[in-house]
């Protein structure tokens, strides 16, 4: 390790013995622990903003011109505004804090059994230029113009230009905001890969590292291989914007499509960044609650670097019909998928974990399990978008977006209220309301499905995104769709609402909720040694040794159902 | 904190070969550098001479040498772990994959403003080539179903 990592390793160790005023312990901590909890904090907060502005414009779509309660009248500007800011928020300030920092944050050290991250002053940055480029994004609403309007994609020449997008300064700051939010995960990222590669336990080899963790790694090195062009293209369309150079701009013999090259060549492995982590939760949480060893440990780990690495061959998918090279389209088309086998092993290996196991159907088990089958919805419609034949006809229909939001939602959603209630008792030492937990669930799925089936739906029948009063539209107000629409926004009202029993019992079960022993759920990784919260340094019995990999569950030999993979092999007299 | 991470490495992780060769001495250096000079005064003589291969050679050919020498020596990654090595190799290769997929769309564009010609004549090629209708939209006889367009099959 170099010289820097020790020299944050020495100042840290001094923080360790002295209590801590609020602001050093809460505000300018460099705890990995404390750290993951301003990152979810701050990205639950997000997700308040990325679902009150659906809401918003989804009213709107329903009920067009009418006053929404809390908003008022959703004018055009707006609607465009609301909508790339829900888009925005919900991936780069929700999916990606949660899933990524929060959970890499949190679970990193103590999964492989150290006291915490090797740059810990590096990570207490990586939050706080996350918290400004959230400030700047916020700030953009009250600038004059308002928020950024030209979708969350950006594309030139409507993001390049005021005159276009009406949203001149929002433009600018929506761009520097991306840029500073992905300066924060560029730091993540580093911290989490020389972390897990320098001070894993005494004794946990690279096959006995946790699958989330593993999943946490990839998708970071996926993450700092593919966001580089973006920062550059950034970097150009900032100046296009504010001093007239013409990198997009076709009358200055720029070139549009070089932006959506830049932006999907990130897009596209984007996706599997926030997927892969989710996909590492809903392994840990069903091994534990199906009391299996993970069916094939290397497979999952070989399809997810797989995986990552065809995801760099893909971007063009989302550029079919933009007017890029056909012969390209095929190419992509192939490549599009091809990933989908890495993908579906993965869902097989689950479903054979789960094959034949002693299920127990706890609040974080139902999350991992409706992940599967969600996102196996997702995955499945993908193919028809893949394809660039029928693409060219969904392409901009509410197809895509049903199909974007049966992966993303089971992503940053689901992924999420998995990995939360089942690392809760771990995080807060506090257990949640099993009931309220269960009623959460089962009505955010029901309403989700609500919402999206009807958009398939509406896709099919060519019903163009992208527009704010369907009543200019006569072919799009035919029999039916508007009842559609308006289906799935009251079932996004009902999704809303059940939010409010997830916050309630998050909240009370924080503060009032029965206290969670050291391992509630009878898992065997390392975090599960520790205590409940785990004090400033992890491990205060001393730094675990590690002498199994973490999913020896229902092993043969032993009485208990697991083996933790701190417990030493017995003695044999 | 981490005291582990002093530690030595755990089983099973990468031995570190960083300390041991981090300090070479001057002359080292300098002598990196005597070698770059040479190879600036080659990648300047190179292109006067006026050959093509000559010039592509020592233009880019040595601009890799140079390039490679740099960050070997004075970016210390012959010393890191081989892992880095690797992740910068991915990371050329993914920029030779993006400007790849990215060229034919905005490096040979032979058209104006939105139109890309070259494209368009491909297609106009494919389609004559494979037999489908031409793509202008000659007349089809009535009641014959027009075949599909071209991508993707």
């Amino acid at each position: 390790m170099s010289t820097a990592a020790h020299a944050e390793q020495d100042h840290a160790h001094g923080h360790a013995h002295h209590d801590e005023g609020f602001i050093k312990k809460y505000l300018w901590s460099t705890d990995h622990k404390m750290i993951a909890m301003q990152y979810l904090f701050t990205g639950m907060a997000m997700a308040l903003i990325g679902g009150f502005t659906v809401y918003a414009f989804r009213m709107q779509l329903a009920f067009p011109g009418m006053s929404v309660p809390g908003y008022g009248r959703v004018t055009a500007t707006d609607y465009n505004a609301l909508v790339t800011t829900h888009g925005s928020v919900m991936i780069f300030w929700v999916a990606m804090p949660v899933l990524i920092a929060a959970l890499g944050n949190y679970l990193i050290p103590l999964m492989i059994g150290c006291d915490d991250m090797v740059f810990p002053r590096l990570n207490r940055l990586s939050y706080q230029l996350f918290l400004i480029s959230s400030i700047v994004l916020i700030a953009s609403f009250y600038v004059p113009g308002g928020a950024f309007g030209g979708a969350w994609t950006s594309y030139p020449p409507l993001s390049a230009k005021a005159e276009y997008s009406l949203t001149g300064l929002g433009s600018s700051m929506w761009l520097l905001a991306v840029a500073l939010e992905f300066a924060a995960f560029l730091l993540g990222g580093i911290n989490f890969v020389t972390t897990v590669m320098n001070s894993r336990a005494p004794g946990m080899k690279m096959f006995d590292v946790p699958i989330v963790v593993w999943m946490i790694i990839i998708a970071s090195i996926l993450f700092m291989a593919s966001v580089g062009p973006l920062i550059a293209g950034a970097v150009m369309l900032l100046f296009d914007q504010q001093i007239g150079t013409g990198f997009f701009d076709p009358a200055k013999g720029g070139d549009p499509v070089l932006w959506q090259h830049l932006f999907w060549f990130f897009g596209h492995p984007e996706v599997y960044v926030v997927l892969l982590p989710a996909m590492g939760i809903v392994a840990e949480i069903i091994t534990v609650f199906s009391r299996k060893k993970l069916f094939a440990y290397k497979t999952v780990l070989y399809t997810a670097i797989g995986t990552g690495v065809l995801s760099f061959f893909v971007w063009a998918h989302h550029q079919f019909i933009a007017g890029i090279d056909p012969r390209m389209a095929n190419v992509f088309s192939v490549t599009t998928l091809l990933i989908s086998i890495p993908v579906a092993e993965m869902v097989f290996v689950y479903i054979g974990t789960l094959y034949g196991g002693s299920i127990r159907l706890t609040t974080p088990m139902l999350w991992a399990l409706s992940f599967i089958a969600e996102f196996l919805l997702g995955g499945v419609t993908g193919i028809f978008l893949g394809a660039s034949g029928s693409d060219i006809y969904f392409h901009d229909t509410y197809f895509v977006i049903a199909h974007f939001h049966y992966t993303f939602f089971p992503i940053a959603f689901i992924g999420s209220f998995a990995a939360i209630t089942y690392w809760f008792p771990k995080m807060f030492g506090k257990m949640m309301n099993e009931t309220w937990g269960k009623v959460h669930f089962w009505g955010t799925i029901i309403s989700f499905n609500f919402i999206f089936i009807p958009l398939f739906f509406l896709g099919a029948r060519g019903d163009h995104r992208r527009i704010y009063d369907y009543r200019h539209f006569p072919d799009l107000m035919k029999a039916g769709m508007q009842d559609m629409r308006i289906l799935a926004t009251l079932a996004l009202l009902v999704l809303l609402a059940f939010q409010v029993v997830f916050l309630v019992n998050f909240f009370y079960s924080l503060f009032k909720g029965a206290k969670a022993p050291a391992n509630p759920w009878e898992a065997n990784t390392l975090e599960w040694q520790a205590p409940s919260p785990p004090p400033h340094g992890n491990f205060p019995q001393g730094l675990p040794n590690v002498y199994r990999g973490p999913y020896e569950y229902s092993h043969p030999d032993r009485q208990a159902d697991w083996w933790p993979q701190t417990e030493p092999e017995p003695t044999k007299s | 904190m981490s005291d582990n991470a002093h530690a030595p490495a755990a089983p099973g992780a990468e031995p570190s070969n960083a300390h041991g060769h981090a300090a070479h001495d001057d002359k080292f250096y300098i002598r990196i550098w005597g070698i770059l000079l040479v190879l600036l005064v080659v990648s300047v003589i190179g292109p006067e001479l006026g050959i093509r291969v000559v010039t592509l050679i020592t233009a880019f050919g040595i601009a890799i040498v140079k390039a490679y020498l740099v960050l070997k020596n004075f970016m210390h990654i012959g010393v890191e772990k081989k892992y880095v090595a690797y992740l910068l190799i991915t990371m050329v290769a993914l920029m030779v994959l993006m400007v790849g997929g990215v060229g034919p769309d905005v490096l040979r564009h032979d058209g104006h403003r939105w139109s890309n010609v070259a494209a368009k004549k491909t297609v106009e090629e494919g389609l004559k080539a494979g037999g489908g209708h031409d793509a202008h939209g000659g007349e089809h006889k009535a009641g014959e179903k027009p075949a599909e367009p071209a991508p993707a099959h």
